[in-house]
């Protein structure tokens, strides 16, 4: 075997620029596909990420009425946060969002929006929460920047927002913008508007009420609460999970037909080898080699076009993979509208899972192809070829 | 002497047939590649374009300020006569009226008591007028769960989640709640023919699609629309054609002050389409890009492998007193009509079967969960003007630049070496 | 229309009135608006005009009212409209569509919507609380409105279920007439404005004819209201305020 190796390699390697071609393009396909599934591990990686940060944190408890696609019982959907999670709360562990429906009003236009009350010393998401702290005369609030520029709004503006408190009493009040922030997560941004949660709780007289109770850590065992929904991580993003896999699909069949390529020239040049050293397949049986032996042979040989381009690729590759997940791939246009929680820049990650079933995957394609050629050696007569007859 | 070789390429199998065939298989996986790539990024543009953005769609100004708060009050009037102007600015195009609003709908018990409500959007559109291609376009018949697709006025479908929450049947009349044009509230009562399921939640969740006159008549919006969306043609998007289009037609209103003239938009200047349009043109050359690459790679080598491959045969030439630079020249005219041949053949056959892909496609419902409407259902591909070209460059060019490469070694053969050669 | 609620509400008329030498207290005033206000029923028939962004549009509407607490309204005009009924008791609400044939309860989020796309809200026309029960009235002296000498009074919830806050209001002090109100949110923002004009004297009372509702937080020209026909202490079958009669 390990002739057969070194034998293969001496036969590779004089092949000069035809080996290397070859290596090429499979080392291509190599960095392609990890690079592509790389992106898409990234965005799903990333997708998490923003939605962890900004959004669901380690996972969420939703008032049992709370449903964020029914504005209509929002003003119904809070209730007293239990006590056995008053702790955790105190701890920063936990923490309590009130959703109002409110209006605001730009400009005279009226528009619907969410009030989200927050905690300013909060600490499990990145939103700009201290800026809350602003000590102005109107209501300090900050928005997300899909918010700002659907009612072009700016931080420093000062906008009339309307609500009603748990009796239906109308109350309205200037807010200030305090601070723009920007998430790759439309839900956290469009039509919601941040401000203090006690002050949120006490102009609507729900003191100690909250709609949403997002916690830290999303790995500890969470108990049930009565009158609240447990909303697990893995439950609030398999959106994401899906929108991938559909991605992952087409991709596949993208990297297939790369390999499918790179496949044509492998058996293009194991084709060329066989005819061409029939008088070495000849002398390899006549020293006592089974034909069984001189199939392995060359199956070797053109699976070694793979390990070549595996070296190849970390030569080359390497440094690219890893200076792309350190960069990341910054889409060449404006991302801030884009529907899915998608960011300007893709940080692609690779795993070892991912890496290894690459190598694999080109490897043992790699190795049917070179096998399937060579099986003509096993009908071939040794004398004949010997000679160089063409059979 | 093109003649002399063409013969000889086409008497002699073994000079011709193998490198054709690499050549065919590579133009041929460019060319579909190219095809299927640039019909993978639009599907997602058509799906929406289908949906609600149209390839360009008109509105009155006033309404393309609000589009996300479906302001009907807003809507376009006297649509008919828009709709001529349209069609007379813009033969080629197919334009579909369509509104979309939203409210709640009530259920009612026997007794015709409110036996369950919910909030519901809709969208009115052209399903029952005699050649109407909105049901075709929006593929209901594909996702339709329960009942049968509307056949008279005052038949409705809603969303298969939605029927389930609120207990409906086909069958059953179904009260609409919501405000007319001008803001009044208005009550319509509708059939609900059947139902459909879409695949995405907010959809799922309440969704009611009616015939645009139905629609007119409950929200009282006779001869107008919220919007009037425009397809070309050829069915597909182009992006450089519809700020054509959109530009010779708003420069009809240029001068009118008035807020509710109407005004056209192309599909990416709607909602977040800009981005998408953008990446998917993108990816698609990106993508391309990497095909062309690993495709001349391949097929340069597969030129110097031809090259080798009639070693022996050059060898021959040689001793028969041909002259280096004629044989190299001839390998290299060769190489060029094996490149065109299999250019021709690679593209005709990628043209094919993309063609087949964009008209068919190619079903992968079995491979998800459930036919939904927001997924496409099919493989497509989509065949633009780089389609008959692209596969060329790495068919002729590559396949010359390998024979050129391989052909280098004729020189360096000694005449004298060459019995020895061919002795063994 | 039932809209006419608030004014309705609002519009104490006395002919009666006594003419007071001293200045009366804020709760007089308004006893004396509220006292005066109702007749023990009534049949209106008036037009709403709404103007909106593209246009003003015009509704008639017959309404039949028993104290503050029963309303039936039917729309005259325009034929679209024509047929609805509203059938409000205590504080209920339902809405029967001719073209549905159906008796729709508005309530929970659907109060909240305009009425026919006007500067009103369903629960802005429901409201009935007598004012003098659910506020504290102050006088903040005296103004001149549009011509008429007022009384300013200021009122301020007792309770804490009422939409607005605060109120303040403009009565005309020799008739007793609302001329201006103005309603606030908690915070003191002010929310809606209501301007009442053109009060003639009707079998015997001072009545406003016209009414102006404006959202201030909004822009527009708000939802002007028009009294055609005004008839007091006329004889209305109590059949009238079920919800049979709404199909009738």
């Amino acid at each position: 075997m390990l002739l057969a190796i070194k034998l293969a390699y001496r036969n590779l390697i004089g092949a000069g620029l035809r080996t290397w071609l070859n290596v090429l393009v499979l080392s291509f396909s190599f960095v392609v596909i990890i690079w592509i599934k790389g992106i898409m591990v990234g965005w799903d990686h990333q997708a998490k990420t923003d939605m962890t940060q900004y959004e669901i944190a380690g996972g969420q408890y939703w008032q049992e009425t709370y449903d964020p696609f029914d504005p209509l019982t929002l003003d119904i959907s809070h209730a007293l946060i239990p006590a056995e999670v008053m702790p955790e709360i105190e701890a920063g562990d936990m923490e309590p969002t009130l959703l109002i429906p409110g209006h605001i009003f730009p400009n005279g236009r009226m528009q619907g929006v969410t009030i989200r009350g927050i905690r300013s010393g909060q600490s499990i998401w990145k939103l700009p929460t201290e800026k809350l702290d602003t000590v102005v005369d109107a209501i300090p609030a900050f928005i997300g920047l899909l918010m700002a520029s659907s009612n072009k709004l700016e931080t420093g503006d000062l906008v009339t927002i309307r609500w009603r408190d748990a009796n239906g009493t109308f109350d309205a009040a200037e807010i200030l913008i305090v601070d723009i922030f920007s998430s790759n997560v439309p839900g956290v941004e469009a039509g919601q508007v941040y401000i203090p949660l006690e002050r949120l709780e006490e102009l609507t007289l729900l003191e100690g009420h909250a709609t949403i109770l997002s916690y830290r850590d999303p790995e500890a065992p969470r108990a049930e609460l009565t009158g609240w929904t447990l909303k697990p991580k893995e439950v609030l993003t398999r959106q994401v999970d899906e929108l991938i896999k559909t991605k992952s699909t087409a991709q596949t069949i993208l990297y297939g037909i790369l390999l499918l390529l790179a496949m044509l020239a492998i058996f293009d040049t194991q084709i060329l080898s066989i005819f061409r050293r029939q008088k070495e397949i000849g002398t390899y049986v006549a020293l006592g080699y089974t034909r069984r032996e001189v199939v392995g042979l060359f199956t070797v040989e053109g699976t070694m076009h793979a390990v070549l381009a595996a070296i190849a690729a970390s030569i080359y590759g390497l440094p690219i993979l890893y200076w792309q997940a350190k960069v990341g791939w910054t889409l060449p246009m404006d991302a801030s509208d884009f529907g899915m929680a998608m960011a300007q820049t893709l940080y692609p990650v690779y795993t070892i899972g991912l890496v290894i079933s690459t190598v694999l995957l080109v490897l043992i394609t790699t190795a049917v192809v070179s096998y399937l050629p060579s099986r003509k050696i096993a009908k071939m007569n040794p004398t004949e070829a010997l000679r160089g007859k063409l059979q | 002497m093109i003649k002399f070789l063409i013969k000889g390429l086409i008497r002699d199998k073994s000079r011709s047939r193998l490198p054709i065939i690499v050549v065919t298989i590579g133009v041929f996986l460019t060319v579909w590649m190219q095809a299927y790539i640039t019909g993978f990024m639009g599907e997602t543009i058509e799906l929406n374009a289908r949906f609600t953005h149209g390839h360009v769609k008109v509105m009155t100004r006033a309404y393309a300020e609000e589009m996300n708060q479906l302001p009907n009050d807003l809507a376009l009037l006297e649509v008919s006569a828009l709709r001529e102007e349209l069609s007379l600015l813009f033969p080629g195009m197919e334009w579909a009226e369509r509104i979309q609003f939203g409210g709640l709908l009530d259920i009612p018990d026997e007794s015709g008591q409110t036996r369950a409500q919910g909030p519901a959007v809709g969208m009115g559109l052209d399903l029952l007028s005699e050649n109407t291609r909105e049901v075709k376009r929006l593929e209901f018949e594909r996702v339709l769960v329960r009942g049968s697709l509307p056949k008279e006025a005052g038949e409705v479908l809603i969303s298969e989640a939605f029927s389930q929450k609120m207990l409906v049947e086909p069958g059953e009349e179904i009260t609409f709640i919501g405000s007319s044009m001008n803001g009044s509230m208005i009550m319509h009562n509708f059939t609900v023919a059947g139902t459909l399921s879409f695949g995405v939640e907010t959809l799922d969740r309440g969704t009611l699609i009616a015939d645009i006159e139905d629609v007119r008549l409950a929200l009282d919006m006779q001869d107008a629309a919220g919007e009037i969306i425009g397809f070309f043609g050829d069915g597909f998007y182009d992006d450089e054609r519809a700020y054509d289009t959109i530009k010779a037609f708003n420069a009809g209103y240029k001068d009118d002050p008035d807020e509710y003239a109407p005004v056209m938009k192309t599909l990416s200047q709607q909602g977040s389409m800009a981005t998408y349009v953008q990446m998917a043109d993108i990816w698609a050359k990106y993508i391309s890009l990497i095909f062309i690459i690993a495709m001349g790679l391949v097929l340069w080598n597969a030129g110097l492998l031809g090259g080798l491959r009639r070693y022996g045969e050059v060898g021959i030439r040689l001793a028969m007193g041909e002259e280096k630079g004629h044989i190299y020249r001839s390998m290299i005219y060769e190489s060029i009509i094996i490149g065109i041949v299999g250019s021709v053949i690679g593209t005709a056959l990628g043209l094919l079967l993309a063609w087949y892909m964009e008209t068919h496609g190619i079903n992968i419902e079995g491979m998800m969960d459930g036919a939904s409407m927001m997924m496409p259902n099919a493989i497509r591909c989509r065949i633009t003007p780089p389609a008959f070209y692209l596969g060329f460059i790495p068919g002729v060019l590559s396949t010359v630049i390998g024979t050129a490469l391989s052909g280098i070694g004729i020189y360096k053969r000694q005449t004298a070496k060459l019995f020895k050669e061919l002795e063994a | 229309m039932k809209k006419f609620k608030t004014a309705v509400l609002l519009l104490g008329l006395s002919l009666f009135a006594l003419t007071g030498m001293a200045q009366p207290t804020a709760n007089e005033i308004l006893d004396r608006v509220d006292r005066n206000m109702y007749s023990e029923n009534s049949i209106v028939e008036s037009s709403m005009t709404i103007h909106g962004r593209r246009g003003s549009r015009t509704m008639t509407v017959r309404t039949f009212a028993v104290g503050d607490r029963q309303a039936f309204s039917e729309y005259l005009s325009p034929p679209r409209e024509a047929g609805t009924k509203m059938l409000k008791l205590e504080n209920q609400l339902w809405i029967y569509s001719p073209a549905t044939d159906r008796i729709i309860q508005i309530s929970g989020h659907m109060l909240r919507q305009s009425v026919m796309g006007s500067d009103l809200s369903y629960e802005d026309m429901m409201e009935d609380h007598k004012l003098t029960d659910v506020y504290t009235a102050t006088l903040n002296g005296t103004e001149i409105i549009n011509g008429r000498p007022t009384y300013v009074l200021q009122l301020k919830a007792k309770a804490s279920d009422l939409a607005y806050d605060s109120r303040r209001i403009w009565i005309d002090s020799e008739r007793y007439v609302p001329l201006l109100e103005e309603l606030f949110a908690k915070s003191g923002q002010l929310l809606k404005r209501t301007t009442l004009s053109e009060v003639k004297q009707i079998e015997g009372r001072w009545y406003p004819t016209k009414m102006v509702f404006k959202d201030m937080l909004k822009q527009g020209d708000g939802t002007e209201f028009n009294v055609t026909s005004i008839q007091f202490n006329q004889d209305i079958p109590d059949h009238i305020f079920s919800k049979a009669s709404l199909r009738r």
